[in-house]
């Protein structure tokens, strides 16, 4: 399979000249097309941090990010700007809406900043919206939804534009347990179907069940990476 | 492009009662500044019409020495040429008043006093300034009259009245002798005290027979018959006129003085203004800074999925300019129909200064203008205030940092 984000040696440091704090340290990894994986670990342990970096969100301290054979972490602000539109979808764990857009039209944000044709995104908008179960919710404004609901049409959008991944910042950790099974469900139907590699941060036991791929992080560093029913200790 | 409009238009209605109060307040400043602008131009409007329709005129032809050194000597020969030259502008003049001024000296057995002249065409002269309507005592003169109409308060200084004989000694033209006795035929209040004290009608024949001058005055008054054309035609009389020998001022700048005096006076109520914009400013900026605070998050979002700086503070720049041109356009509609009012009914003033207002020769009111003028540059500085403080949000999102934004 193809390699679609490699890290090597990848660092970032807070306070560095006063008292320095290695959110991620030293941290090489690959990730395969079509991937579904979990990053876990406890508060501070660099989960954020790393996706983070690897979404062109933050600047690494050390250590190079290629996505899709592009080194990203030597590029302008500008050029990370549009990096993120065409290549990378996110999820945040709040705040994922932009309030005063319908869900179809936040669905359609990206394509329409990608000025992708309108017929396009107007089909595409209400297809990812009825794969999420809501094809009845496409001109609600984001109050008027449910924060799980909330949260699959952030789902919609950052898969509606096809990119070649998506990141998702604890996802679930606002919802209930059924509202939670519900987004995992969908995340990874689509995953399966749109062949879009996903990775999630999480400490919640309910989704880590469900990764393919679970990558603990410790102190910012890597200690176990498990692919499939097979652990490795890093 | 349409997105950034959509996401600025929607983000003022997220709070409503907020962005209604931004909009009042501007709205309010437009208002407040246009009816202020327009009382202090309707009151000067006033005063200049006051002034060109009784002293000066929109346009005088004048010796070209005259206005230097306003003297008998320096007068301007109303010959066939000049009236050439008022022949072939005469789709732009409305008519052409002749006036001889000058100083003299007036006796009674008892008194005597140094006046102003003023050698007028009587017909000429009500047509211009209704100055029949001023007659206290007596008959109005006619074209060819031989007798005398005096300022009231003039009258009263030399205690006579209408039938009584005046001596008028004065220096006629290149150094003769000018005098002569004249009958007063009529008396006219020209309210304004310094013009009221010292000034004497008589009929131009008369006075030009009086100071030996033949065919000649001191100014002939053009009056337009499109005031606001008053440039134009000046610009075309000076072509024509020969100007070794003759001069075309125009009321500015006959009354240059008066008008700089106006402009010392505007300087104080720009201060005024001043006070207002920066308050309509703070309203503004008040607004922007707190939807700038809020949004902070949103803002992470907004870049994090791809849009760029730039057009994120484009729609933050469009909001601002939303707000004030709601403000401005809603105030300027409701100015509209205020400053109306007021034109057709200026407020009454009462009291004391009602009575200085009315000495002066004016009604005592306080009138407004409806110079479109007025409402057009309200606008125009409201609107570049709002650009100005729309660029705050673009400076701003320009320097937000992602990361800091998220937290």
């Amino acid at each position: 399979m193809k390699t679609v984000i490699k890290t090597t040696n990848l660092q970032k440091i807070y306070n560095n000249s006063v008292a320095p704090v290695k959110a991620v340290n030293d941290i090489s990894l690959e990730f395969k097309e079509g991937e579904f994986t979990a990053i876990v670990g406890p508060s501070g342990s660099g989960k954020t941090t790393f996706l983070n970096l690897i979404g062109g969100l933050d600047k690494p301290t050390g250590g190079e990010i290629f996505i899709d054979g592009t080194e990203i972490s030597t590029m302008k602000e500008s050029e990370l700007f549009d990096f993120r539109l065409r290549n990378i979808g996110f999820v945040f764990q709040s705040y994922n809406l932009i309030p005063v857009l319908t869900a179809k039209e936040n669905v359609s944000f990206i394509m329409l900043l990608q000025k992708r044709p309108k017929a396009e995104m107007e089909k595409r908008a209400t297809e990812m919206l009825e794969q999420v179960g809501l094809s009845d919710k496409l001109n609600s404004r984001p109050n008027q939804l449910s924060g799980g609901q909330q949260q699959r049409v952030a789902v919609a959008r950052a898969l509606a534009s096809k990119p070649k991944f998506v990141l998702a910042d604890e996802p679930t950790a606002n919802l209930d347990t059924e509202s939670a099974f519900n987004l995992l469900d969908i995340m990874e139907k689509l995953n399966k179907e749109e062949n879009i590699t996903l990775i999630f941060s999480t400490h919640d036991q309910r989704v880590i069940e469900r990764a393919g791929r679970v990558i603990t992080l410790v102190d910012g560093r890597v200690s176990e990476d498990e692919v499939g029913s097979s652990r490795f200790e890093v | 492009m349409k997105i950034l409009l959509i996401l600025a238009w929607r983000n003022l209605w997220r709070n409503r009662k907020r962005t209604l109060i931004t909009v009042s307040s501007v709205l309010f400043a437009v208002l407040l500044a246009t009816l202020f602008v327009s009382m202090e131009k309707g009151s000067y409007e006033r005063l200049i019409d006051s002034m060109v329709r009784y002293s000066t005129g929109y346009i005088q032809i004048q010796d070209v020495l005259f206005d230097e050194e306003p003297s008998i000597d320096h007068t301007l020969l109303f010959d066939e040429e000049i009236e050439a030259i008022l022949k072939k502008n005469d789709e732009q003049i409305a008519f052409h008043v002749p006036r001889l001024q000058n100083f003299v000296l007036v006796a009674t057995e008892n008194n005597t006093r140094g006046s102003i002249l003023n050698g007028i065409d009587p017909e000429l002269e009500i047509r211009m300034n209704d100055l029949n309507e001023d007659l206290v005592k007596g008959e109005f003169l006619k074209p060819d009259d031989n007798g005398l109409m005096l300022a009231e308060g003039l009258a009263g200084i030399l205690n006579v009245t209408v039938g009584d004989t005046l001596v008028l000694l004065g220096q006629g033209f290149h150094g003769s002798t000018a005098a002569g006795t004249y009958p007063v035929k009529g008396i006219v209040d020209l309210k304004i005290p310094e013009i009221n004290n010292n000034t004497i009608y008589m009929s131009l024949s008369e006075a030009q027979w009086f100071y030996g001058t033949g065919n000649r005055v001191t100014s002939l008054i053009i009056m337009p018959e499109n005031p606001a054309r008053t440039q134009q035609l000046a610009e075309n009389l000076r072509m024509m006129i020969d100007p070794e020998w003759h001069r075309v001022l125009t009321w500015e700048e006959l009354l240059e003085d008066l008008l700089n005096l106006m402009k010392f006076d505007v300087a104080g109520t720009m201060i005024m203004m001043m006070i207002l914009y920066i308050i309509i400013a703070f309203g503004l900026f008040g607004t922007i800074l707190t939807m700038l605070i809020e949004r902070r998050k949103e803002f992470a979002l907004l870049f994090s999925l791809g849009m760029k700086r730039a057009q994120v503070a484009i729609v933050c720049f469009f909001e601002a300019l939303f707000i004030s041109m709601a403000g401005v356009v809603l105030g300027i509609i409701i100015s509209i129909p205020v400053v109306a009012w007021f034109y057709h009914h200026p407020i009454p003033l009462s009291g004391d200064m009602a009575e200085a207002i009315a000495d002066y020769g004016f009604e005592p009111v306080l009138p407004f203008s409806a110079d479109p003028n007025i409402f057009l540059n309200q606008a125009l500085i409201v609107l570049i205030i709002s650009f100005l403080i729309g660029l705050f949000p673009v400076y701003k999102v320009f320097r937000i940092h992602i990361m800091e934004a998220k937290k």
